[in-house]
């Protein structure tokens, strides 16, 4: 249903539910938790997709299921048109050469005991790309293509400020010429000047490399100049879909409205429906009844309580989850 | 910036160098190992002999070539103590070491597999844990390996006598590694440098030889120095009891079963031995103590 | 905590069990015919039996079969008899035990003490040359082998200076004295070699607890060095420090066995030790298994001590 383009996505989730939980004990029953639940989503080559939603919404499980770090409960993934569950082995590497992700934490992903061009070089050792001195000649055209100085490569981590040690999971991410970065959070762990200096360079790199981008983060504001499309999410569960100027001038979900309530915009003069957010995202232990989003929902109705609102399309290229879309009433 | 532009090792020798008790320990370990294993020249250079007996020169005083006398069969006592560390200090050496891998490849598998593997390698500690350490090594220590399966010449064999020792050694003392490396891997396998190399496809082998051994390495090199002082006494122990190193071989402790019954007349040959036990074992402690130290973090002046 | 108890109990019951064969196994590959286990443990024995007993349980007859037949027979509380000494095995160990109990028990409370109150001193000299030589006390009671300590102490209390028995048992009519004058010498060595790691374990300990906020803020608020000790250093310090002595507790039995046998003190470890050495295998393996349930019941004290001394951790949570 996400195939509006009429083709083939190039990273594409069914119904992907990823649960949590403990194993039955002897004396135990099992506990699940449904971090991810029925998320459809596609991802069309050269496209930036953002995912976006408060912690606790299943964002960051959701990038770790698509690239098979965490087990999946029941739907699919389909990367190029083929279900990872029946991958073969070579395909499910030639899918992790593909896709590549960059994580939140610049400080936790690097190997602390590895230098910066071991480090880079790692996506190449994996999948046999090049012999060493290539090897070596690609670590210092990554590195000149992400703005790390030369010498770089010989020192180690933690000798490098966190900017740049996201620019070095980025080299690393684009070492083995993917088509998809999966990105959770990379900007968060930055300040706010280097997260601008860094999205001009994904933008670049984008235009240049043609990749495509699955974003995935809490701040709209962020996203808002480098996405072609935002998803919203919440508990779990893809609450809007849209274009990214349709979202942000016309938001159909009130949760996506107090998303965007919540973000301080310089010269927005547009009034936005739906308050600030109160109240924390509930426990995915015991998530609501019906529209999860209800108990802090301004527009919830009786029916919201019941029933699970579906996808539907309010207008070409825009899918909210929601019985009482706002601007359609 | 040039204290950041030194890698992690530098780092840490630059604070063990500090150190002066820790390095003082590390020159008299390294000078026992030297003197030891250079027994055979220093025999050829003070005329002496730790090996054959000699029954016209028994209990001679200590003069400029017998620098510690000689023993009840006539032998250099100085150059048959420097023979006996050959045998303690290798077998502390390897059994260490051996100790180490077997701890390091079980504390890896029950962390990195977890589940069921982890529970059944950590029941398998705590059962290796609970086993009276002595009284089961002298046991292993007096097993007649002939039914086992092995040639009695084998048996006979000092290399048997040896590599025995070692192993049982080994296989009693690799509990404390195994926990170590276990709870480092079990942190580690949840950093995001380590979901990186998932990510891209690498095997559990590249994961657990590039990402989580190099930085479990730490506590196994502190544990690997503390244990080779153990494994000393221990052999010493066994060797005193008779059931560790045989004759024609001699140890440490093998050494002290023999003066002890001259313990009377000649005291002197009793404290010899058990001296360079001490000195060695305190050493190595030292080290162990002063590598722990080097490598804490929490040491770092910032 | 009921359910927690009862699991544990279950637990160290299957390792008990388990370790018991697996003696049993380590000892039928010692020197010697295996079934000596089962012949020479009755002195009764006839030739005629023994040939009987050879034919019902021959030489190729599993060891899971044989230990079956001594599993069932100790569990109906029959451990068989000692090959050497020719009288019942419990009737060996149970005096044995108690020999071991006042050396070890004595040793134990000493070396408790003085490790506690050593560490205690040099967490509070931190870095001065107080602290330094009770370091080094420290590292040479841990690296000293205790029987060649025994083997000095020997030589100049017994031989030379003639003030202590060599070793051995005190006899009954020479009372308090005489056993006092047979234990200094064991005990001595046994707190030597104890205290040394204890020791340090009580300073890293120490230093923990008063590097923590709680006991700056209370130094800062002017509680003197001595009340701010006694109320909450040494309390909170004492946590590990006892968990530890707790884990000790099961060497008690065998820990000191080199010990014993230096001065002949007729207890559990030196029992182990001659059954072992002298192929007395019944002896040896009904003294293993009483020394590993004390290990396995120690082990468990240790986890109540710890729960009981520290609320914050609650019994039954799943260690990682």
């Amino acid at each position: 249903m996400h195939t509006v383009y009429g083709m083939t996505a190039l990273l594409e989730t069914t119904n992907l539910t990823v649960s949590f939980g403990d194993r039955a004990g002897w004396f135990r029953p099992a506990r699940e938790v449904l971090a991810v639940r029925s998320v459809s989503l596609a991802l069309q080559a050269g496209e930036v997709l953002a995912v976006v939603g408060e912690s606790g919404s299943g964002k960051t499980t959701l990038a770790r299921a698509l690239l098979g770090l965490v087990p999946i409960a029941a739907g699919e993934v389909r990367y190029d048109g083929c279900d990872t569950a029946t991958m073969t082995a070579p395909q499910a590497l030639a899918m992790r050469r593909s896709v590549q992700m960059v994580f939140q934490d610049p400080f936790g992903s690097l190997d602390p005991r590895l230098p910066v061009g071991a480090i880079i070089a790692e996506p190449l050792d994996i999948h046999r790309i090049g012999n060493p001195a290539s090897r070596r000649a690609r670590v210092a055209e990554l590195m000149g293509l992400v703005g790390l100085p030369a010498d770089a490569a010989g020192r180690y981590p933690h000798q490098f400020s966190g900017g740049q040690r996201q620019r070095i999971a980025f080299a690393r991410a684009l070492a083995p010429s993917p088509r998809v970065i999966i990105a959770d959070e990379p900007l968060s762990a930055l300040d706010v000047s280097i997260q601008s200096q860094m999205l001009n360079m994904a933008a670049e790199l984008r235009a240049r490399l043609g990749l495509a981008y699955l974003i995935i983060s809490h701040d709209l504001a962020a996203v808002h100049h480098i996405a072609d499309r935002v998803a919203t999410m919440y508990l779990g569960r893809i609450v809007e879909v849209s274009d990214v100027d349709a979202l942000f001038t016309r938001p159909a979900h009130p949760y996506t409205a107090a998303l965007l309530a919540a973000v301080p915009r310089i010269g927005a003069g547009k009034w936005v429906p739906g308050a600030a957010l109160g109240g924390d995202i509930p426990s995915p232990l015991a998530p609501p009844t019906g529209c999860a989003f209800h108990p802090r929902c301004p527009a919830a109705s009786s029916l919201c309580a019941t029933a699970t609102p579906d996808m539907r399309a309010i207008r070409a290229g825009h899918d909210v989850a929601c019985h009482h879309p706002l601007g359609t009433a | 910036m040039t204290e950041a532009a030194v890698s992690v090792w530098q780092l840490r020798w630059r604070r063990l160098a500090r150190d002066r008790v820790a390095l003082g320990a590390l020159s008299v370990l390294v000078l026992l190992y030297v003197l030891c294993f250079s027994a055979a020249w220093i025999e050829l250079w003070l005329d002496v002999t730790g090996v054959d007996t000699d029954l016209m020169s028994r209990f001679d005083p200590i003069d400029a070539r017998h620098w510690l006398g000689s023993d009840e069969a006539g032998r250099d006592e100085f150059t048959r103590i420097l023979r006996g560390g050959q045998i303690s200090l290798s077998i502390g050496l390897f059994a260490a070491l051996g100790s180490s891998f077997v701890g390091t490849v079980i504390g890896a598998m029950a962390g990195y597999f977890r589940g069921r593997v982890d529970m059944v390698l950590m029941r398998f500690t705590d059962f290796m844990l609970a086993m009276p350490a002595l009284p089961v090594l002298i046991i292993l220590a007096a097993i007649d390996l002939t039914k086992l399966g092995f040639s009695q010449d084998f048996v006979r064999s000092g290399a048997a006598g040896y590599w025995r020792i070692v192993l049982i050694v080994t296989l009693l003392g690799w509990t404390t590694v195994a926990r170590l490396v276990r709870a480092a891997t079990l942190s580690l396998v949840e950093r995001e440098f380590v979901l990186a190399a998932r990510a891209q496809g690498a095997s559990s082998l590249r994961i657990l030889w590039v990402h989580v051994l190099p930085n479990a390495v730490t506590p196994i090199i502190v544990a690997t120095t503390l244990r080779m002082g153990g494994v000393i006494l221990t052999e010493s122990a066994l060797s005193f009891l008779g059931v560790g190193i045989q004759p024609p071989s001699t140890s440490w402790g093998s050494m002290l079963t023999n003066a002890q019954e001259l313990m009377a007349s000649n005291p002197l040959l009793a404290v010899y031995p058990g001296a360079a036990i001490l000195l060695a074992v305190i050493a190595i402690n030292f080290v162990g103590d002063g590598l722990q130290s080097a490598f804490d973090p929490r040491a770092d002046p910032h | 905590m009921g359910r927690f108890l009862l699991g544990r109990i279950t637990g160290a019951g299957i390792v008990l069990l388990l370790k018991s064969f697996v003696i049993f196994a380590l000892i039928g590959l010692m020197p010697g015919d295996p079934l000596d286990l089962m012949m020479n443990a009755n002195p009764e024995t006839t030739p005629e039996q023994m040939a009987h007993l050879r034919a019902m349980y021959g030489v190729d007859l599993p060891i899971t079969q044989r230990y079956w037949t001594w599993l069932v027979a100790a569990l109906q509380g029959d451990f068989g008899y000692s090959r050497i000494q020719h009288r019942p095995v419990l009737d060996i160990i149970i005096p044995a035990l108690g020999n071991t109990l006042i050396l070890t028990g004595a040793a134990f409370v000493l070396s408790t003490t003085l490790a506690v109150t050593l560490g205690t001193i040099a967490a509070l000299k931190r870095g001065t040359w107080i602290d330094r030589i009770i370091n080094l006390f420290a590292f040479a009671g841990i690296s000293v082998p205790s029987f060649w300590l025994g083997l000095l102490m020997i030589y100049l209390f017994a031989v030379r200076l003639g003030w202590l028995p060599a070793g051995g048992m005190p006899r009954p009519e020479q009372g308090y004295g005489g056993m006092l004058a047979h234990l200094a010498m064991p005990v001595m060595t046994l707190v030597i070699v104890e205290t040394g790691g204890l020791a340090r374990y009580a300073r890293a300990a120490m230093i923990e607890v008063l590097s923590q906020d709680y006991i700056r803020t209370a130094r800062a608020k002017g509680l003197t060095d001595r009340r701010m000790l006694v109320r909450h250093a040494l309390r909170n310090a004492l946590i590990p420090v006892l968990t530890l002595v707790a884990l000790q507790l099961g060497g008690l039995f065998s820990g000191a066995a080199l010990t014993e046998a230096m001065f002949a003190w007729r207890g559990m470890g030196r029992l182990i030790l001659e059954a072992i050495l002298g192929n007395d295998y019944n002896l040896a393996l009904v003294c293993l298994m009483f020394v590993t349930a004390t290990i396995l019941i120690a082990n468990i004290c240790a986890d109540i001590a710890y729960t009981w001394l520290d609320p914050r951790i609650s019994l039954g949570k799943r260690r990682r």
